[in-house]
């Protein structure tokens, strides 16, 4: 529980860092399109390559990344072996019931695991070089045309602040919580399903009621700093496109031609090369 | 020690026979009756209760969170129950509640503490001034860029202290804000409100329900029941055994040893702080 990466600030002066929380929310979308554009292993390649060059510059420690990975690992393996067994491959290594496993299978789990893989690291990247409120300062600057058809978007944005705010606190509680549970003698990770789901509730319980009375006091806070005093709310933090947002934009946008470029064979031009032209059948 | 020198003359909050009660539905709860009091500018005011007394009641009356039923607050000359100046007076009257973590809508600290001076719609050069005067009041600077997920309770409880002041207040109430706290965390709590005013002059009102935190005040209100029973300095207030045992309080150890030792025929007189008893107790032959 203690392990949530996901949405935990990794503080650096990196370029990364440095980057506008906007350039880098676009970016990110930029990255996932092209994660999804990716078909053969070239142009994987070409978007782990990316990555790469991404956790290079922003100076995050490569075992901080894995542990990103480690959170998932779980639907890894899952998806990874649902795709090899359940794919209906034409060279069919070994067959049992219903199971097939085969080299087109084996070949399409890889990619589904790859894809995962990549999308994880690059959206964590963005969470670990972008503090909570960055984010959300720049996902309400890029709401902003919202507003024009009466989306609360500041509202929005101070809700998503708050909640990336109170995750740690509340899975602490759940730890919390947890541990009493037990030393009262609860139980749970014994009995089948319905056991232990019911073994969740004492723990469920008190969490939302001290959730609600957190709620009541923090409305109050909110309050008391004047919330909603005005319409004509100021912003502290500055968000400034520079060089780096330019920079970063044309590198990911190199990425995705070439990554396109690979996914079309170069539009044939690699065909001169015989020894590499498996390459970019799978 | 309990100099008024810094506290004037001049009302920042009026209290004016001011009751309130809770009302959901055929339920009614009694909140507070019939208070009277003035917070001067610059004093260091103790609001002392157990339990269910009314003190929340009292302080979010003071700031225009509940409007009383009869009776006005003013504040400032302002009226609490005008609609159109709410937030002038939430404004002014900064409060910070028992438990940090309920307090703060950032993750990172100076964002939070930039918060309330966002809403009230500063200029960004004058919010950039004010969380850094705020911080270095309260003694966090080097944790501005941090995150308040690994601060320690009483450091979480500064960071809210700046986030009150970075609205820049007249007057500032802590309830009940040690409650939850060990006992170091309490300590950094009472040095920074005792620093705020005597050093930066802010009228401070603290409420409590630990007597040993209000041997400072420059003056204190006992409540119990929704009711003041007794005002005064702390020495009068102290003194006063029976309504404060009624109002089912503990006097602060040092008084209680310096009553003992009287009351065994010792020449110990009557002591509100460790030093004084300490003093009177290296006195006897
Ligand atoms: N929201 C509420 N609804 C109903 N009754 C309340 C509410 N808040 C407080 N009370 C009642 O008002 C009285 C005073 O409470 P409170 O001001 O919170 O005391 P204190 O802060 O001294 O513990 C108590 O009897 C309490 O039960
Ligand atoms: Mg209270």
């Amino acid at each position: 529980m203690k392990d949530v990466t996901l949405g935990q600030y990794y503080p650096g002066e990196s370029f990364t860092h440095k980057m506008d929380a906007r350039a880098k929310l676009v970016l990110v979308i930029a990255f996932i399109v092209m994660v999804f554009l990716a078909k053969n292993f070239l142009s994987y390649i070409a978007v782990m390559l990316c990555v790469i060059g991404a956790v290079l510059v922003s100076r995050i420690p490569v075992s901080k990344m894995l542990k990103s990975i480690k959170a998932i690992i779980m639907i890894l393996i899952f998806t990874g072996l649902l795709n090899l067994m359940f794919y209906n491959g034409e060279t069919v290594y070994w067959s049992w019931w219903r199971f097939n496993v085969s080299l087109e299978g084996i070949i399409f789990s890889v990619k589904m695991v790859l894809r995962l893989v990549l999308l994880v690291m690059g959206t964590t990247l963005l969470t670990f070089t972008t503090t909570p409120t960055g984010i959300t300062d720049g996902m309400e600057s890029l709401m902003t045309p919202l507003k024009y058809i009466k989306v609360p978007v500041h509202d929005i944005a101070v809700i998503m602040s708050i909640a990336l705010r109170f995750i740690p606190i509340l899975s602490e509680e759940v730890d919390k919580i947890m541990m009493a549970q037990k030393a009262r003698g609860a139980s749970f990770d014994t009995g089948g399903l319905v056991s232990r789901a019911k073994a969740l509730l004492p723990i469920l319980i008190p969490l939302f009621v001290s959730a609600f009375r957190r709620a009541d006091e923090l409305a109050m806070a909110l309050d008391a700093r004047c919330y909603n005093a005005t319409p004509n709310r100021t912003r502290y933090q500055v968000m400034k496109f520079g060089w780096r947002d330019l920079l970063g934009a044309l590198g990911t946008a190199a990425f995705v031609v070439l990554v396109v470029a690979l996914n079309n064979n170069f539009w044939g031009a690699y065909r001169a090369v015989e020894s590499v032209w498996w390459l970019f059948a799978v | 020690m309990n100099d008024n020198a810094r506290a004037t003359q001049e009302a920042v909050i009026t209290a004016d026979g001011v009751s309130f009660s809770y009302r959901s539905g055929e339920y009614v709860s009694r909140g507070v009756r019939e208070i009277n009091l003035e917070v001067m500018r610059g004093e260091f005011l103790v609001i002392l209760g157990r339990n269910g007394s009314g003190k929340s009641t009292l302080a979010k009356l003071l700031n225009g969170f509940l409007v009383p039923d009869t009776g006005k607050v003013t504040v400032l000359g302002t009226d609490t129950s005008d609609d159109d100046k709410v937030y002038e007076v939430r404004s002014k009257v900064g409060m910070v509640f028992q438990n940090p973590d309920n307090q703060m809508v950032a993750s990172v600290i100076e964002n939070d503490v930039a918060f309330g001076p966002e809403n009230l719609g500063i200029p960004r050069e004058e919010i950039e001034k004010r969380v850094t005067a705020a911080l270095e009041i309260v003694g966090m600077s080097e944790y501005r860029k941090g995150s308040p997920n690994k601060l320690s309770g009483g450091q979480k409880q500064r960071i809210a202290i700046a986030a009150i002041l970075a609205m820049l207040p007249e007057v500032v109430i802590l309830d009940e804000s040690t409650a939850m706290l060990d006992p170091k965390g309490r300590r950094e709590i009472m040095e920074t409100v005792l620093k705020l005013n005597r050093e930066k002059g802010m009228t401070v009102v603290l409420i409590t329900h630990y007597m040993d935190e209000a041997i400072e005040a420059d003056r204190i209100f006992v409540m119990n029941d929704g009711e003041i029973v007794s005002s005064g300095a702390p020495r009068e207030v102290f003194a006063d055994a029976e309504s404060l045992k009624a109002a089912g309080l503990e006097l602060p150890a040092a008084s209680r040893i310096s009553l003992k030792l009287a009351e065994a025929g010792y020449d110990v007189p009557f002591a509100i702080t460790d030093e004084e008893l300490a003093d009177s107790v290296c006195r006897l032959k």
